[in-house]
């Protein structure tokens, strides 16, 4: 049973309505500001990856300059990596960690709020460059130098890029040191570490990854500002190379943030959806555990071909996690065997994550190795990878845990029909926009150009693709109209839905402030809702005559 | 809180392992300083842990019920002009240094305020175990 002290609430300045929820030091209020603003992110992250498909459909497309592709390319990768999938992972985990582990509030909620609004600014002031003279940012959403030195990229947008990313990390490292203590110090009693569910787990490697990865971007950022202002920070050869090693430092491992806590989501919307518990739960958190160290180890399998970084370390680290990763997924099989499936949004979604994110983990394989890296570096098959993991997997994970907890944060269910829907639509749009760009990368299309010459089979794979990526908006459209027609005529989901395991199922949805009006059940493991009812029906069937 | 250090030290000397193959193996200062970076900052956040928490943060098992009244403060003017503040500087490099003075001159307000709710809260911790004493 836990016993908590009640809260006490300081008398302070307060307000109800937009004020009070913007300036609310609720890790709910907080998540979902999180939440939406990186999801706003998203759609104009989108919108830029739409112009670019546009103006590649045809050979020679003459839609934007060059100038103007630069910039979209850059702003495209920036937005979706600094400003989306990154800071909605920071997101779940801010609102449910608490909820999960049985805490009444988040540590350090005022550091909380602090972080959200810095990342925010940093997020606002990257995208002011787009009405900066110059444009916005143009040198990559990792801006090498000397590409992005003051002589080869002049001007207020990318100064503006560089600061946005500055400000934008240093809030991310605040909210994720945040969620760090209170996993730390805030667990309920009776919350072992080995108690925590899978989704905390996933939550926190992700914290520790910030934490241990993105202060040494915001130290590569503003040694990359004072260069570009004549410091002469990054000079020759050896200079470019410094800089690619701290920005690949965190670089690689911020795929990983942004994959462990969709790989959380989706982990327990197959749990639930397949009413069994999450199968191999200790190896499974031995494989994130292992797997968060490794990736930070990996970083320089970026820098293969620059001939400054020692290959076989990085290939070896590379290729090794291939083993934590085949643990996860042996998880994963392990728990739907034998299960009692519910086909639901949420479940299908999860699935979809594992499969396609197999197609980007496998091609990572392949270019984990410095020989066969050579042959596909600078090209669309990189492209294709790193959207496989990220949004083939990464968004999917993110569409199964929107499905799983809206109800929880809304009280109201997702329309299921509108979800399938979007599924099927965005299996479809996903797959066709990437899987060409594994055939015009072997092909070896180099990617980063705004327009290409005549060449077999390029026009039609490129028209494909662009296809493709109408297709994708075409999905996020139909969630959209899912999200409008749930809020506005609302299904009434209850507290539990889904039959769920973890703690934040045994609250109200949406959760008080204080997350809890009643004790917590008892917690003796990771499933403790499925225990009790696990444990109820053991009751029922002693009580039944023989 | 019980436990608390133990998945970070764990996790800093599985870094601790790879910073050392990668010193054998490259040898770069570079890579070297940035791993060793990573694997520090855990440590301290461990070590932060571990002095907070005396040794409570180092043992197995799960935490225990406590009686210590817990403080959640509802909303924070203060912290939000803490972030606007500290964009405004940093925008100001960009935009105009005018805007840097104001976001100095703003940091200092809302740092006041913030500790200002933070001394509101103790005083009304304090309270409350007063009234529990009695």
């Amino acid at each position: 049973m836990t016993v908590h002290s009640p809260p006490l609430r300081a008398p302070r300045w307060r307000s109800a309505g937009w004020v009070g929820a913007l300036t609310s030091t609720d890790h709910k209020r907080i998540g979902l500001n999180l939440g939406l603003a990186s999801f706003a992110f998203f759609l104009i992250g989108g919108v830029l990856a739409l112009l670019m498909r546009a103006q590649l459909a045809e050979p020679n497309g003459q839609l934007v300059s060059d100038n103007t592709y630069s910039e979209l390319f850059t702003m495209h990768g920036s937005t979706m990596i600094y400003l989306f999938v990154t800071p909605m992972a920071i997101a779940l985990s801010m609102y449910l960690v608490p909820l999960q582990i049985g805490a009444i509030s988040i540590a350090g909620p005022r550091a909380a709020l602090t972080g959200f609004w810095t990342w925010l600014a940093g997020g606002l002031i990257m995208q002011s460059g787009w009405l900066s003279a110059g444009g916005a940012g143009r040198a990559g959403w990792f801006s090498y130098v000397p590409l992005s030195n003051g002589t080869n990229t002049p001007g207020v947008g990318q100064d503006l890029w560089v600061l946005g990313v500055i400000l934008a990390a240093s809030g991310t490292v605040v909210m994720a040191g945040c969620v760090l203590a209170t996993i730390a110090r805030r667990r309920a009693p009776g919350m072992a570490l080995l108690r925590m569910p899978v989704f905390t787990w996933t939550g926190l490697v992700t914290v520790l990854m910030v934490v241990g990865s993105f202060p040494v971007l915001i130290v590569a950022m503003i040694l990359l500002y004072i260069d570009r202002h004549g410091g002469n920070i990054y000079s020759g050869f050896s200079g470019a190379i410094d800089y690619q090693d701290l920005f690949w430092f965190f670089g690689h491992p911020v795929v990983y943030v942004m994959f462990f806590p969709y790989l959380g989501a989706a982990a327990e919307a197959i749990a639930v959806g397949a009413n069994k518990r999450w199968f191999g739960y200790k190896a499974f958190v031995a494989s994130v555990m292992a797997f968060a160290a490794l990736s930070m180890s990996v970083w320089a399998h970026h820098m293969f071909t620059t001939g400054g970084v020692t290959n076989q370390y990085f290939a070896f680290t590379s290729t090794a996690l291939v083993i934590p990763a085949g643990i996860e997924y042996f998880d994963v099989i392990g728990t739907v065997i034998g299960g009692a499936v519910v086909l639901r949004c949420s479940m299908l979604f999860g699935l979809t994550f594992f499969v396609q994110f197999l197609i980007g983990g496998l091609s990572g394989i392949f270019v984990a190795s410095p020989v066969l890296d050579y042959s596909a570096n600078n090209t669309y098959f990189i492209i294709a990878h790193f959207h496989y993991t990220l949004f083939a997997g990464s968004v999917f994970g993110f569409f199964a845990g929107v499905y799983h907890w809206f109800p929880k944060l809304t009280g109201a269910l997702l329309r299921e029909r509108l979800g399938k829907l979007q599924l099927a639509v965005m299996i479809v749009g996903t797959n066709l926009t990437f899987f060409p760009m594994f055939l015009v990368g072997e092909d070896g299309m180099p990617r980063r150009i705004s327009r290409y010459a005549e060449h077999p089979g390029w026009a039609t794979l490129n028209r494909l693709e662009t296809a493709g990526s109408a297709i994708i908006a075409v999905g996020v459209a139909i969630f959209l109209v899912n999200l409008w027609v749930s809020l506005r005529r609302r299904e009434p989901a209850g507290d539990d839905p889904w039959r769920g395991h973890t703690l934040e199922w045994a609250t109200s949805s949406p959760p008080p402030p204080l997350n809890y009006e009643a004790p917590l059940p008892p917690i003796r493991s990771y499933a403790p809702l499925l225990d009790l009812r696990q444990h109820a029906e053991d009751r029922e069937r002693e009580k039944a005559p023989a | 809180m019980r436990g608390g250090a133990i998945p970070l030290l764990a996790w800093a000397t599985l870094l601790v392992v790879l910073l050392a193959i990668n010193w054998i193996w490259t040898g770069d200062a570079i890579q070297v300083g940035s791993f060793a970076f990573a694997a520090a900052a855990i440590f301290a956040v461990a070590l932060a842990l571990i002095v907070g928490a005396r040794r409570d943060a180092l043992r197995r098992g799960p935490p225990q019920p406590t009686r210590d009244p817990e403080t959640v403060p509802a909303a924070s003017l203060g912290a939000v002009l803490v972030a606007v503040a500290v964009a405004s500087i940093v925008f100001g490099l960009a935009f105009g240094h005018f805007l840097v003075y104001f976001g100095a001159g703003l940091l200092v307000v809302s740092l006041g305020m913030v500790l200002r709710e933070w001394l509101a809260e103790r005083r009304q911790r304090r309270a409350w175990l007063e009234r529990e004493r009695r």
